[in-house]
């Protein structure tokens, strides 16, 4: 895609420009009027309350991680390695182990996360081949005071659930 | 010495002291509000006490708190440790003395023996200021060398090269004033102001001398480091500027001191050309001999304004989103009450002079002294505004184009700006 | 009384400041004692009622000169590797010391054959700005003026020179 150039008029030419203070004490109208309209009443901030006012996230805002299960319960990952493999902040850790309930042949016995390391990329999901894990959670404040609580395990991501229902999920993917 | 003249001496150091350093709760505030505000955000306005936020400047007792109690650190690399303390006092004290040779009210009798409303009650007045204000540039050196720190040197040899520089076009500026008002003392400059000229216009500096005022308040941003001369931070190429290094209580102390230079700088502007202390069109005489008159248009102004201020608290503290039992309507009705509390006492006191006061007594040399000080502190208020309101207008200016405007633009206008004022006041005898 | 108690203040921190231009090693530390005595000697003309010296003093020699000192002191950015080793300093010193030393008695002796007077208040207005320019611009108006003139000369010997060195510089 070619970059489209835009041409301004170059300004700051004339006698009036030149002295300056004309286009500063235009400025400052500007802000005065801006200073004042708030002032005057401060319902007209551009501002969300945000605490109390939570923000709206769409579909397709990739927030925290969840692993998805069969409906029976146990996790739909088959510990392929595909996201761990293509994670470029490298901090996907799984360990795979044998799965003895018939549907696969493998499933991970640990699942961990680092999200102090996660750049929300997005890659996982886009990787994995069983639609096992996704960032739907809509969930996109996670604090800690150390490190270690950064790190989220498979118990966890499993029993998350899905911020919205599945046709919005996909029409999201599709926005994307 | 009577008890009297102790007192007076204690009232007007303490004044001259103390309210710059109040001021800076005020100029915080202001600086981060008006900031928000002109770019249609809020500002600090969270932090609390039991849910009282006083428009925001319990933030700034937060953050004293916090400067106060962290850990003050001095690098190792720091070979110079003593001149590295040091620099912080020096910023800090060159600015509060800077004030103290500026009147904040007319001379004040009591007793038949005048009292001159200054921290110090000297005759030099300009020529002190400049050279206080001169002095802090031993505390930006001194900062940004002692921090071995090749930003702190740069930023400390940008601001000590633009304070030197812009001192010159100042005292230019200062020397074409000291031709109209014939004195150096401020106190002489403040009371030629409230002369009237053709009986409505007030003889303010801005209106005799528009081409000094607007040289001598551009070369004070300049020597108080403010935008759009605050090349010195330049926090995109030199992080900080000559206080990086600098942690805790020292950071805040040259941050203080900032303040409080811009307090003095906005108290030498208002002095120097916009009438000092002076209620405009109304001279000190007539307003003590007219005192009965001017407590009874106090006393119907101060309601209907509180009620226009009570309003405006209603309408601004509360929720922005819908709430049930508000808190912060609450906390409005807690606020107004108190004013409305303060205007009565204000009233009452109004009453009383009203009721007994004779003009020409103390009573009414107190009042006027005491208005005069609102005015002042009202206007310097307004000065301060305009700082804050600049800082967030304008952008910052290349270091060339600073020394051009400061040498080949300023410097030639004020010197014929002398030239042009001596003319004139000679031709005019 | 507390005028002499601030005369001998000030005559100690003006002296202390001069050992300490002297002494010191790093020049950083003797251009701020060079500030202390300027400031000092400042203090000393204000207790003798000579409030513009007073303030020219600050203004002048507290304020730009010493401060253009020490600006330049910071623009080398001198750190201790880089001083000279001085290692017959205190030789010197004695040497200058022992020079010194007939100076002083004969100063003493001048001083001393000075008959005391009682000091007190001078002339109203002594010291004043008014007063002094009007001495300046009547008596002294012709000294004032080639003085004057020297400045001007220096100052466009300064720009000359400036201008020199850029050309050879291109
Ligand atoms: S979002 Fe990106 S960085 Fe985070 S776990 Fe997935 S692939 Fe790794
Ligand atoms: S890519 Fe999917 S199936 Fe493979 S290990 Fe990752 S989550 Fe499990």
């Amino acid at each position: 895609m070619a970059a489209k150039v835009k041409q301004l008029p170059s300004r700051g030419g004339t006698p009036a420009e030149k002295v300056y203070l004309i286009e500063i004490f235009k400025g400052m109208g500007i802000t005065l009027r801006h200073f004042l309209r708030n002032l005057w009443d401060n319902s007209n901030l551009y501002v969300r309350h945000y605490p109390e006012v939570q923000p709206n996230i769409p579909a397709h805002w990739r927030g925290r991680h969840r692993l998805l299960t069969h409906s029976d319960g146990t996790p739909k990952c088959v510990a392929c390695f595909m996201c761990q493999t293509n994670c470029p902040a490298n901090c996907i850790m799984i360990k795979a182990g044998e799965r003895t309930d018939g549907i696969t042949e493998k499933m991970p016995v640990s699942f961990t996360i680092d999200l102090a390391e996660c750049i929300y990329c997005g890659y996982c999901v886009e990787a994995c081949p069983e639609d096992a894990i996704r960032m739907d959670t809509g969930i996109y404040a996670f604090t800690s005071s150390n490190r270690e609580e950064m790190k989220i395990e498979m118990d966890e991501m499993l029993s998350l659930k899905g911020g919205y229902t599945e046709e919005e999920y996909q029409k999201g993917l599709e926005d994307e | 010495m009577t008890t009297l003249d102790i007192v007076m001496v204690i009232v007007r150091v303490s004044i001259s002291a103390f309210v710059p350093l109040c001021f800076l709760a005020v100029c915080v505030t202001m600086e981060r509000r008006v900031a928000g505000f002109v770019q249609d955000r809020s500002g600090p306005n969270r932090a609390g006490i039991y849910g009282f936020r006083a428009g925001g400047l319990v933030q700034n007792l937060a953050d004293g708190i916090k400067l106060a109690f962290k850990e003050d650190i001095i690098s190792e690399h720091v070979e110079h440790k003593f001149l590295y303390v040091l620099a912080p006092i020096i910023s800090m004290a060159a600015a509060i003395i800077s004030f103290a040779l500026i009147p904040f009210a007319d001379t004040l009798v009591l007793d038949g023996k005048a009292y001159v409303m200054q921290g110090i009650p000297w005759d030099t007045g300009i020529l002190w200021f400049l050279a206080v204000t001169g002095f802090s540039v031993y505390g930006i050196i001194l900062a940004g060398w002692s921090s071995t720190n090749k930003y702190s040197l740069l930023g400390a040899l940008r601001s000590a090269s633009q304070v030197i520089s812009y001192e010159i076009p100042m005292g230019l500026a200062v020397i074409s004033l000291l031709i109209v008002y014939g004195s150096i003392n401020l106190s002489d400059i403040a009371r030629f102001q409230g002369q009237n000229w053709l009986g409505f216009i007030p003889m303010w500096g801005i209106f005799l001398q528009p081409l000094a005022a607007v040289i001598f308040i551009v070369a004070a941003f300049a020597e108080c480091n403010r935008t759009p001369f605050d090349l010195a931070e330049g926090e995109s190429e030199l992080v900080a500027g000559f206080h990086l290094e600098y942690s805790a209580m020292k950071f805040a102390v040259f941050f203080m001191g900032e303040y409080v230079a811009m307090f003095a700088s906005s108290a030498v502007i208002v002095t120097l050309f916009f009438g000092g202390y002076n209620i405009p069109f109304f001279s000190t005489d007539f307003l003590i001999r007219n005192i009965k008159p001017v407590a009874f248009v106090m006393l119907v102004i101060l309601p209907v304004f509180m009620f226009y201020f009570a309003k405006w608290i209603r309408r601004n503290n509360r929720s922005q989103y819908p709430r049930e039992n508000d808190p912060r309507e609450a906390e409005a009705t807690v606020y107004i009450r108190c004013f409305w509390i303060l205007i009565g006492v204000i009233e009452v006191f109004l009453l009383a002079i009203l009721a007994f006061a004779q003009p020409d007594t103390a009573a009414a040399h107190l009042l006027v002294a005491l208005m005069q000080i609102c005015t002042f502190l009202l206007k310097v208020t307004l000065m301060l505004f305009v700082y804050v309101w600049v800082r967030w207008t304008i952008p910052r200016f290349r270091y060339d184009q600073l020394q051009i405007l400061g040498w080949q633009k300023l410097l030639p206008l004020a010197l014929l700006n002398i030239f042009v004022t001596g003319a004139i006041v000679v031709a005019l005898g | 009384m507390y005028i002499d108690t601030l005369f001998s203040i000030f005559a100690l921190t003006a002296v202390a400041g001069s050992l300490g231009l002297v002494l010191f090693r790093h020049p950083m530390r003797s251009a701020l004692c060079l500030a202390v005595t300027m400031i000092s000697l400042a203090g000393i003309y204000a207790l003798l009622s000579a409030k513009l010296i007073f303030l020219l003093q600050l203004i002048v020699y507290a304020g730009a000169v010493t401060a253009l000192i020490v600006f330049i002191i910071m623009f080398l950015n001198l750190r201790e590797k880089d001083l000279p080793e001085e290692n017959e300093r205190f030789t010197y010193f004695i040497g200058g010391a022992v020079v010194l030393i007939p100076v002083a008695w004969f100063m003493i002796k001048v001083m001393k054959s000075i008959p005391e007077v009682k000091n007190s208040i001078v002339g109203n207005g002594f010291g004043s700005i008014k007063e002094v320019g009007q001495m300046l611009f009547t008596n002294w108006l012709v000294p004032f003026e080639i003085i004057s003139l020297l400045l001007l000369v220096t100052l466009i010997g300064a720009v000359v020179l400036a201008g020199i060195r850029r050309e050879s510089n291109d």
